[in-house]
């Protein structure tokens, strides 16, 4: 019974496979790049300032008292009997730990104990001493809508056709793999996926691994080695940047989403080539992502399309956050630009957010999926994915792209976008990013209003995601709102009021414009 | 707030002056404690104008020559650790706009510190010794070097 599902071939009832587009290729220019970034307004990003500073100084007044015993310091120390030694750590650098992360910390790190779908429970903490001491109050916030879980098509789920198949896939096949791709741990399971994920994409061939970010950490050192050249966006995953490293190529990093400094940074490696001998590139790679899930912003891809075939370089295209969410077919930033797959050279993806699984995957033509099954070092060393997440990903790959369940759920994602995203605006936050992005990152600017903001939120029944410096820049703290198929009508209107009280609450209405209405 | 994604550079020090915004409230909070000394009734416009550069001198120093490395976790293993907060700006890069800026206010506060002490000749030296304070750690050929051993590690 597990994995008897028919995978419905887009576009081929016409015979032409064309990614859902029946040959038909529209105007890319007529497709309005709606991205926003308004600027921060003057006086937000004076207090921002300011309220950093009040929060440095009596941070060092804090300290002092804790250096002469005044103040109880609660972190954990060195042995006193090792003071001759060279210390283990500075404290300078955990003075941002100590002295603000601490204090707001009860809205960061919430234990969750239960599915994260459209609702989500919290176990209740109740925190003192200015945030070192917590302890569980025994009861567990029931019901909380979830705002911050990556579930853009709603497959968290723990029941229905994606969890029945997965629980009769672990009968079969138990849940560990307990071996690599290489060695005894290639199941027919895997080679499945690999095939409809291949069909899906419309590609050639793909490949699988256990662990997104190991998928682009493991596999970008497998294709580009120190004679290459890498062009990577600014605001790229932290698992990106490892695998760049790690390959000991040369980086540089071009402005988030700018063709032209994109553009400059290609003609320069063109023309002068490597840094002392002039000789030419062996590779030129540029990697982008689909969307960028802090700014919550598409990438320019008809733009760097054209870069690529320009300059003769290649493009490495991840997805983990677009694909699923974005496009007719959830097909991705491809199919949202009406761009056939062959065009990106490797397609890079993960498992994680619209699937509800984990993993990740690399598609791209035969001969480069072959060379990574070889070479890559998941495919060595680490373990293959385990069956049931495999199933799971089957289970609702089939969902998405054969079934009316499947297209409903894709509408009901980019509905809910576009209704938050308009109602966010009219309450007048500024929300940054590209009108059709699942992930929707409105401003708050002040470091005390992050807190409040959780606080508040989490007070009205919802659970959002609050990010600060320094994960964005210093006068850019936001909330991340992540969209979800899962929300229904009533509770995105639930959310957009709740929103709108903590605005007027705490003085969010930053937007110039407030007519914005897209 | 680590939450997985980097910030745009390794270490957000070195691009903090350059945020919109800043040094327009880095003036305002001079000219605050300006006005605060300026409001104190035994002090005289002469000493509260000397006493706004020796503060905004010796602060400057404690912040930007003193301390070293940074009250956060950075993703550049260490790069920074030994470095103040002046060598850190812009990654060393000399001659940028936040450098300038950080050698112009001082010369502007010492000019002005010496306007409102009619030029009086106590005034002069103290001022004239916090001005040397400020510029001097900033010169680009004392970029990294730490006389007598002082604040080394």
């Amino acid at each position: 019974m597990s994995g008897d599902f028919k995978l419905e071939k887009n576009g081929n009832a016409n015979g032409k496979i064309f990614n859902g587009l029946n040959g038909h290729q529209p105007d890319l220019d007529k497709k309005a790049f709606q991205e926003n970034f308004e600027p921060t307004p003057l006086h937000a990003a004076i207090l921002t300032y300011l309220g950093y500073a009040i929060i440095t100084v009596f941070g060092f007044i804090r300290d002092l008292m804790r250096k002469y015993h005044i103040e109880k310091l609660h972190a954990a120390t060195e042995d006193p009997e090792m003071k001759d030694f060279v210390p283990l750590y500075a404290s300078f650098e955990s003075f941002y730990t100590r002295n603000m992360y601490n204090r707001i910390q009860d809205v960061f790190n919430r234990p969750v104990c239960s599915v994260p779908g459209a609702t989500i429970d919290i176990v209740e903490r109740k925190f003192s001493n200015s945030g070192w001491t917590s302890e569980y109050t025994g009861k567990v916030l029931k019901n909380v809508i979830n705002l911050g879980s990556y579930n853009y098509l709603g497959f968290a789920e723990n029941e229905g056709t994606c969890t029945e198949a997965a629980i009769v896939t672990a009968k079969k096949y138990g849940a560990g793999v307990c071996s690599s791709r290489q060695e005894i741990g290639n199941q027919d399971i895997h080679m499945k996926l690999e095939q409809t994920m291949a069909d899906y994409l419309d590609v050639e061939a793909c490949i699988i691994f256990g662990m997104g970010y190991a998928t682009n950490s493991t596999n970008i050192p497998c294709l580009v080695d120190k004679s290459c050249l890498i062009l990577s966006d600014g605001l790229n995953h932290a698992s990106l940047v490892l695998g760049c490293r790690l390959s000991g190529a040369t980086i540089r990093v071009f402005k988030h989403n700018d063709m032209e400094d994109l553009e400059r940074k290609l003609s320069d490696g063109v023309v002068y080539g490597q840094p002392r001998t002039h000789r030419p590139w062996k590779k030129i790679l540029i990697i982008v992502e689909g969307v960028y899930s802090m700014e919550g912003s598409i990438v320019n891809l008809p733009g760097v399309l054209a870069l690529k075939k320009k300059y003769k370089a290649y493009l490495y295209l991840d997805e983990a956050h677009s694909i699923g969410a974005l496009g007719d077919h959830g097909r991705g930033v491809t199919e949202y630009f009406g761009i056939h797959a062959s065009e990106v050279d490797i397609m890079m993806g993960t498992f994680t957010k619209s699937f509800g699984a984990a993993g990740g995957y690399i598609a791209g033509n035969r001969a480069l999926v072959e060379h990574l099954r070889a070479h890559s070092h998941s495919a060595c060393y680490a373990t293959s994915m385990s069956p049931p997440v495999c199933q799971q990903i089957l289970t609702s790959l089939s969902i998405i792209s054969g079934t009316e369940e499947g297209r409903n759920r894709i509408k009901q994602l980019a509905k809910n976008s576009k209704t938050f995203r308009q109602g966010l605006k009219k309450i007048g936050y500024i929300v940054y990013g590209n009108d059709d992005s699942p992930v929707v990152p409105t401003m708050i600017y002040l470091p005390c209003k992050i807190g409040a903001y959780g606080r508040e939120m989490l007070q009205r029944g919802f659970a959002v995601v609050v990010v600060g410096f320094p994960a964005t820049p210093i006068v850019e703290s936001r909330v991340r709102f992540c969209m979800s198929a899962a929300l229904t009508d009533e509770q995105i209107e639930k959310a957009l009021k709740a929103a709108e009280d903590v605005a007027r609450v705490l003085k969010l209405d930053y937007s110039a414009d407030k007519s914005l209405s897209c | 707030m680590h939450t997985g994604t980097t910030n745009q550079v390794a270490n957000p020090n070195t691009v903090v002056w350059n945020s919109p915004g800043i040094w327009i409230t880095y003036l305002l909070t001079t000219g605050f404690m300006h006005l605060i000394l300026l409001s104190m009734p035994w002090f005289t416009t002469s000493v509260s104008w000397t006493l706004t550069n020796v503060l905004h001198g010796v602060c400057m120093y404690f912040f930007l020559h003193t301390i070293k490395g940074t009250p956060f976790e950075t993703s550049d293993q260490g790069k920074y650790r030994y470095s103040t907060h002046w060598e850190q700006i812009d990654s060393g890069t000399q001659f940028t706009a936040a450098r300038k800026f950080f050698m112009t206010t001082p010369i502007v506060l010492y000019i002005l510190a010496s306007f409102y002490s009619m030029y009086d000749f106590t005034h002069f030296v103290v001022n004239t010794l916090v001005l040397l304070l400020s510029l001097l750690p900033k010169l680009p050929q004392l970029h990294g070097v730490r006389i007598f051993g002082i604040n080394k590690y």
